[in-house]
Protein backbone atom coordinates (compact mmCIF):
# COMPACT_ATOMS: atom_id res chain seq x y z
CA UNK A 1 0.00 0.00 0.00
CA UNK A 2 2.82 2.35 -0.80
CA UNK A 3 0.58 5.03 -2.11
CA UNK A 4 -0.34 8.13 -0.26
CA UNK A 5 -1.68 10.14 -3.16
CA UNK A 6 -4.80 10.15 -5.28
CA UNK A 7 -4.88 12.62 -8.10
CA UNK A 8 -8.50 12.15 -9.08
CA UNK A 9 -7.66 12.62 -12.77
CA UNK A 10 -10.14 9.97 -13.89
CA UNK A 11 -12.92 11.74 -12.00
CA UNK A 12 -11.96 14.94 -13.80
CA UNK A 13 -11.92 13.10 -17.14
CA UNK A 14 -15.46 11.97 -16.44
CA UNK A 15 -16.54 15.57 -15.72
CA UNK A 16 -15.00 16.71 -19.01
CA UNK A 17 -16.79 13.98 -20.96
CA UNK A 18 -20.04 14.99 -19.28
CA UNK A 19 -19.40 18.55 -20.46
CA UNK A 20 -19.33 17.20 -24.05
CA UNK A 21 -15.60 17.49 -24.45
CA UNK A 22 -13.46 15.00 -26.33
CA UNK A 23 -10.94 13.60 -23.90
CA UNK A 24 -7.65 11.76 -24.34
CA UNK A 25 -6.10 9.98 -21.40
CA UNK A 26 -2.28 9.99 -21.34
CA UNK A 27 -0.61 7.50 -18.98
CA UNK A 28 3.06 6.89 -18.20
CA UNK A 29 3.42 3.15 -18.90
CA UNK A 30 7.19 2.69 -18.80
CA UNK A 31 10.18 4.59 -17.48
CA UNK A 32 13.93 4.11 -17.82
CA UNK A 33 16.60 5.94 -15.81
CA UNK A 34 15.65 8.94 -13.72
CA UNK A 35 12.23 9.94 -14.88
CA UNK A 36 10.22 12.59 -13.09
CA UNK A 37 6.93 10.75 -12.66
CA UNK A 38 6.24 7.15 -11.85
CA UNK A 39 4.45 4.56 -13.97
CA UNK A 40 0.69 5.13 -13.78
CA UNK A 41 0.95 8.95 -13.67
CA UNK A 42 -1.72 10.56 -15.78
CA UNK A 43 -2.86 13.64 -17.61
CA UNK A 44 -5.96 14.38 -19.65
CA UNK A 45 -6.24 16.58 -22.72
CA UNK A 46 -9.30 17.87 -24.59
CA UNK A 47 -9.74 18.90 -28.22
CA UNK A 48 -8.91 22.53 -27.40
CA UNK A 49 -5.61 21.59 -25.77
CA UNK A 50 -6.72 22.21 -22.18
CA UNK A 51 -4.92 19.75 -19.95
CA UNK A 52 -4.84 18.60 -16.35
CA UNK A 53 -2.44 16.35 -14.44
CA UNK A 54 1.08 15.51 -15.58
CA UNK A 55 3.29 12.82 -17.09
CA UNK A 56 6.59 14.57 -16.37
CA UNK A 57 7.79 17.62 -14.49
CA UNK A 58 6.57 19.92 -17.25
CA UNK A 59 9.21 18.71 -19.73
CA UNK A 60 7.07 16.92 -22.31
CA UNK A 61 3.51 18.02 -21.57
CA UNK A 62 3.28 20.41 -24.51
CA UNK A 63 4.29 17.65 -26.92
CA UNK A 64 1.76 15.31 -25.32
CA UNK A 65 -0.98 17.94 -25.76
CA UNK A 66 -0.11 18.23 -29.49
CA UNK A 67 -0.15 14.45 -29.92
CA UNK A 68 -3.49 14.18 -28.14
CA UNK A 69 -5.10 16.85 -30.31
CA UNK A 70 -3.76 14.93 -33.34
CA UNK A 71 -5.31 11.71 -32.05
CA UNK A 72 -8.70 13.42 -31.71
CA UNK A 73 -8.46 14.99 -35.20
CA UNK A 74 -7.47 11.69 -36.84
CA UNK A 75 -10.07 9.89 -34.71
CA UNK A 76 -7.62 7.16 -33.69
CA UNK A 77 -8.29 5.11 -30.54
CA UNK A 78 -4.77 4.93 -29.12
CA UNK A 79 -1.07 5.56 -29.62
CA UNK A 80 2.19 5.00 -27.78
CA UNK A 81 4.85 7.72 -27.74
CA UNK A 82 8.32 7.74 -26.24
CA UNK A 83 10.44 10.60 -24.98
CA UNK A 84 14.18 10.41 -24.55
CA UNK A 85 16.92 12.59 -23.12
CA UNK A 86 16.56 16.10 -24.49
CA UNK A 87 19.01 16.76 -27.25
CA UNK A 88 21.35 19.68 -27.75
CA UNK A 89 18.80 21.82 -29.50
CA UNK A 90 17.14 23.82 -26.76
CA UNK A 91 13.78 23.87 -28.53
CA UNK A 92 13.49 20.14 -28.82
CA UNK A 93 11.06 18.59 -26.39
CA UNK A 94 12.71 16.06 -24.12
CA UNK A 95 13.52 15.13 -20.59
CA UNK A 96 16.22 17.34 -19.14
CA UNK A 97 16.64 14.83 -16.30
CA UNK A 98 18.19 12.24 -18.61
CA UNK A 99 15.44 9.66 -18.28
CA UNK A 100 13.16 8.06 -20.82
CA UNK A 101 9.43 7.56 -20.62
CA UNK A 102 6.75 5.87 -22.69
CA UNK A 103 3.34 7.50 -22.64
CA UNK A 104 0.18 5.77 -23.81
CA UNK A 105 -2.58 7.91 -25.28
CA UNK A 106 -6.15 6.65 -25.51
CA UNK A 107 -9.39 8.36 -26.38
CA UNK A 108 -12.33 7.97 -24.04
CA UNK A 109 -15.25 6.84 -26.15
CA UNK B 1 -10.88 3.49 -22.78
CA UNK B 2 -14.59 3.05 -22.96
CA UNK B 3 -16.67 5.56 -21.04
CA UNK B 4 -18.39 2.65 -19.32
CA UNK B 5 -15.04 1.38 -18.02
CA UNK B 6 -14.15 4.85 -16.77
CA UNK B 7 -17.47 5.03 -14.91
CA UNK B 8 -16.92 1.60 -13.32
CA UNK B 9 -13.43 2.61 -12.18
CA UNK B 10 -14.77 5.73 -10.48
CA UNK B 11 -17.55 3.71 -8.87
CA UNK B 12 -15.08 1.13 -7.58
CA UNK B 13 -12.85 3.85 -6.18
CA UNK B 14 -15.85 5.35 -4.38
CA UNK B 15 -16.78 1.94 -2.99
CA UNK B 16 -13.23 1.54 -1.71
CA UNK B 17 -12.57 -1.69 -3.51
CA UNK B 18 -9.18 -2.97 -4.59
CA UNK B 19 -8.81 -3.62 -8.32
CA UNK B 20 -6.57 -3.27 -11.36
CA UNK B 21 -7.11 -1.97 -14.87
CA UNK B 22 -5.63 -4.14 -17.59
CA UNK B 23 -5.10 -2.42 -20.92
CA UNK B 24 -4.23 -4.06 -24.21
CA UNK B 25 -1.91 -1.39 -25.63
CA UNK B 26 -2.38 -2.66 -29.19
CA UNK B 27 -6.13 -2.26 -29.30
CA UNK B 28 -6.74 0.26 -26.51
CA UNK B 29 -9.29 -2.11 -24.96
CA UNK B 30 -9.22 -2.26 -21.18
CA UNK B 31 -10.92 -4.34 -18.54
CA UNK B 32 -11.20 -4.28 -14.77
CA UNK B 33 -9.54 -7.04 -12.78
CA UNK B 34 -10.71 -7.99 -9.29
CA UNK B 35 -9.58 -10.75 -6.98
CA UNK B 36 -12.52 -13.08 -7.45
CA UNK B 37 -13.50 -12.24 -11.00
CA UNK B 38 -12.26 -14.36 -13.90
CA UNK B 39 -10.27 -12.65 -16.65
CA UNK B 40 -11.46 -12.46 -20.22
CA UNK B 41 -10.27 -15.24 -22.55
CA UNK B 42 -7.83 -12.92 -24.21
CA UNK B 43 -6.03 -12.22 -20.92
CA UNK B 44 -6.35 -15.63 -19.27
CA UNK B 45 -2.89 -16.67 -20.39
CA UNK B 46 -1.36 -13.80 -18.43
CA UNK B 47 -3.23 -14.36 -15.18
CA UNK B 48 -0.06 -15.28 -13.22
CA UNK B 49 1.72 -12.08 -14.21
CA UNK B 50 -1.38 -9.97 -13.63
CA UNK B 51 -1.81 -11.48 -10.16
CA UNK B 52 1.81 -10.74 -9.39
CA UNK B 53 1.36 -7.05 -10.25
CA UNK B 54 -1.89 -6.98 -8.28
CA UNK B 55 -0.41 -8.55 -5.16
CA UNK B 56 2.69 -6.36 -5.12
CA UNK B 57 0.58 -3.25 -5.91
CA UNK B 58 2.73 -2.36 -8.88
CA UNK B 59 1.99 -0.72 -12.21
CA UNK B 60 3.72 -1.70 -15.42
CA UNK B 61 3.82 -3.44 -18.77
CA UNK B 62 4.01 -7.24 -18.55
CA UNK B 63 7.39 -8.25 -19.96
CA UNK B 64 7.45 -9.09 -23.68
CA UNK B 65 3.78 -8.20 -24.08
CA UNK B 66 1.65 -5.21 -24.93
CA UNK B 67 -0.37 -5.45 -21.73
CA UNK B 68 -0.34 -2.68 -19.13
CA UNK B 69 -1.45 -3.30 -15.56
CA UNK B 70 -2.43 -0.48 -13.23
CA UNK B 71 -3.36 -1.36 -9.67
CA UNK B 72 -5.56 0.68 -7.40
CA UNK B 73 -4.83 0.46 -3.70
CA UNK B 74 -7.25 1.24 -0.95
CA UNK B 75 -6.94 4.59 0.76
CA UNK B 76 -5.20 4.57 4.12
CA UNK B 77 -7.60 4.98 7.01
CA UNK B 78 -6.69 7.83 9.34
CA UNK B 79 -8.68 8.18 12.53
CA UNK B 80 -8.59 11.63 14.06
CA UNK B 81 -9.66 11.97 17.66
CA UNK B 82 -10.82 15.51 18.32
CA UNK B 83 -12.86 17.59 15.89
CA UNK B 84 -10.63 20.56 16.68
CA UNK B 85 -9.33 23.42 14.53
CA UNK B 86 -6.25 21.42 13.42
CA UNK B 87 -8.54 18.60 12.27
CA UNK B 88 -10.29 20.98 9.86
CA UNK B 89 -6.96 21.64 8.10
CA UNK B 90 -6.03 17.94 8.17
CA UNK B 91 -9.21 17.23 6.24
CA UNK B 92 -8.20 19.86 3.67
CA UNK B 93 -4.69 18.47 3.21
CA UNK B 94 -5.94 14.89 2.98
CA UNK B 95 -8.14 15.76 -0.02
CA UNK B 96 -5.26 15.45 -2.47
CA UNK B 97 -3.77 12.44 -0.66
CA UNK B 98 -4.92 8.86 -0.48
CA UNK B 99 -6.01 9.20 3.15
CA UNK B 100 -9.54 8.53 4.27
CA UNK B 101 -10.19 10.49 7.44
CA UNK B 102 -12.76 9.59 10.12
CA UNK B 103 -13.21 11.92 13.07
CA UNK B 104 -14.21 10.86 16.56
CA UNK B 105 -15.35 13.42 19.11
CA UNK B 106 -17.89 12.89 21.88
CA UNK B 107 -18.36 16.64 22.31
CA UNK B 108 -21.39 17.73 20.29
CA UNK B 109 -20.35 21.32 19.62
CA UNK B 110 -17.05 20.21 18.11
CA UNK B 111 -18.45 17.41 15.96
CA UNK B 112 -21.02 19.61 14.22
CA UNK B 113 -21.63 19.06 10.53
CA UNK B 114 -21.18 22.74 9.84
CA UNK B 115 -17.56 22.61 10.94
CA UNK B 116 -16.91 19.47 8.87
CA UNK B 117 -19.14 19.36 5.80
CA UNK B 118 -19.25 15.97 4.01
CA UNK B 119 -17.16 14.33 6.71
CA UNK B 120 -17.72 11.15 8.62
CA UNK B 121 -17.85 12.29 12.25
CA UNK B 122 -18.60 9.84 15.01
CA UNK B 123 -20.10 11.74 17.91
CA UNK B 124 -19.26 9.09 20.53
CA UNK B 125 -16.59 8.19 23.05
CA UNK B 126 -13.65 6.33 21.42
CA UNK B 127 -14.51 2.90 22.91
CA UNK B 128 -17.98 3.09 21.37
CA UNK B 129 -16.80 4.76 18.16
CA UNK B 130 -14.21 2.08 17.37
CA UNK B 131 -17.01 -0.48 17.24
CA UNK B 132 -18.19 1.29 14.07
CA UNK B 133 -14.84 1.46 12.29
CA UNK B 134 -12.91 -1.45 10.83
CA UNK B 135 -9.27 -0.97 11.77
CA UNK B 136 -6.09 -2.96 11.21
CA UNK B 137 -2.32 -2.59 10.96
CA UNK B 138 -2.75 -0.25 7.98
CA UNK B 139 -4.68 2.27 10.06
CA UNK B 140 -3.28 5.50 11.52
CA UNK B 141 -4.39 7.39 14.64
CA UNK B 142 -4.01 11.11 15.20
CA UNK B 143 -5.07 12.08 18.73
CA UNK B 144 -5.71 15.81 18.99
CA UNK B 145 -7.80 16.56 22.08
CA UNK B 146 -4.91 16.30 24.62
CA UNK B 147 -7.66 15.41 27.06
CA UNK B 148 -6.78 12.06 28.66
CA UNK B 149 -10.45 11.12 28.98
CA UNK B 150 -10.82 11.17 25.20
CA UNK B 151 -7.30 10.52 23.84
CA UNK B 152 -6.18 7.73 26.16
CA UNK B 153 -8.81 5.11 25.29
CA UNK B 154 -8.15 5.77 21.58
CA UNK B 155 -4.37 5.45 22.05
CA UNK B 156 -4.83 2.21 23.96
CA UNK B 157 -7.04 0.82 21.19
CA UNK B 158 -4.49 1.82 18.52
CA UNK B 159 -1.58 0.25 20.44
CA UNK B 160 -3.48 -3.01 20.92
CA UNK B 161 -4.47 -3.14 17.25
CA UNK B 162 -0.91 -2.23 16.16
CA UNK B 163 -1.78 0.78 14.01
CA UNK B 164 1.18 1.65 11.75
CA UNK B 165 1.17 5.26 12.88
CA UNK B 166 0.07 6.67 16.22
CA UNK B 167 0.56 10.34 17.02
CA UNK B 168 -0.64 12.44 19.94
CA UNK B 169 -0.79 16.21 20.27
CA UNK B 170 0.54 17.89 23.40
CA UNK B 171 3.67 19.42 24.89
CA UNK B 172 6.62 17.31 26.05
CA UNK B 173 5.27 17.50 29.58
CA UNK B 174 1.78 16.43 28.49
CA UNK B 175 3.33 13.55 26.59
CA UNK B 176 5.44 12.45 29.58
CA UNK B 177 2.31 12.26 31.71
CA UNK B 178 0.54 10.37 28.95
CA UNK B 179 3.38 7.85 28.71
CA UNK B 180 3.25 7.36 32.48
CA UNK B 181 -0.50 6.65 32.35
CA UNK B 182 -0.03 4.13 29.54
CA UNK B 183 2.73 2.43 31.51
CA UNK B 184 0.43 2.13 34.48
CA UNK B 185 -2.20 0.68 32.16
CA UNK B 186 0.24 -2.11 31.35
CA UNK B 187 1.77 -1.07 28.01
CA UNK B 188 5.44 -1.84 27.37
CA UNK B 189 8.12 0.82 26.90
CA UNK B 190 8.51 -0.30 23.30
CA UNK B 191 4.81 0.18 22.62
CA UNK B 192 4.78 3.59 24.30
CA UNK B 193 7.88 4.70 22.39
CA UNK B 194 6.14 3.95 19.10
CA UNK B 195 3.78 6.88 19.71
CA UNK B 196 4.80 10.11 18.01
CA UNK B 197 4.53 12.71 20.74
CA UNK B 198 4.66 15.63 20.52
CA UNK B 199 3.09 14.87 17.14
CA UNK B 200 4.40 16.08 13.76
CA UNK B 201 7.75 16.92 12.21
CA UNK B 202 9.46 20.10 13.41
CA UNK B 203 8.46 22.98 11.16
CA UNK B 204 8.50 25.69 13.80
CA UNK B 205 4.98 27.00 13.23
CA UNK B 206 2.32 26.89 15.92
CA UNK B 207 -0.84 27.84 14.05
CA UNK B 208 -3.51 25.25 13.27
CA UNK B 209 -2.69 24.89 9.53
CA UNK B 210 1.03 24.70 10.26
CA UNK B 211 0.56 21.97 12.86
CA UNK B 212 -1.76 20.12 10.48
CA UNK B 213 0.92 20.33 7.77
CA UNK B 214 3.58 18.96 10.14
CA UNK B 215 1.28 16.06 11.10
CA UNK B 216 0.38 15.18 7.53
CA UNK B 217 4.08 15.36 6.54
CA UNK B 218 4.96 12.88 9.28
CA UNK B 219 2.08 10.65 8.24
CA UNK B 220 3.21 10.55 4.59
CA UNK B 221 6.81 9.92 5.62
CA UNK B 222 5.83 7.02 7.91
CA UNK B 223 3.51 5.59 5.27
CA UNK B 224 6.49 5.19 2.93
CA UNK B 225 8.86 4.11 5.71
CA UNK B 226 6.80 1.35 7.15
CA UNK B 227 4.96 -0.05 4.18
Amino acid sequence: MKNSFDEKILEEAHDWVNADQKVVLATVIQTWGSSPRQVGSRMIVNEKGDFSGSVSGGCVESAVVRECIGLIKDNKPCKKIEFKVSNESAWEVGLACGGEIAVYLEQIN
Amino acid sequence: MRLQTLKSIIEKKNNKSEFAIITNLKTGESEIFENDNPLSKELEAYSDQINEFFKSKKNGVIENTEIFVETYVLPIKVIVVGAVHIAQYLVDFAKSLNFEISIIDPRGYFASEQRFPDMKIINKWPDEAFKEIKTNENTALVALTHDPKIDDPALQHALKKKFYYIGALGSKKTHENRCQRLKEAGFSDEQIKSIYGPIGIKLGGRSAPEIALSIIAQLVSETYNKK
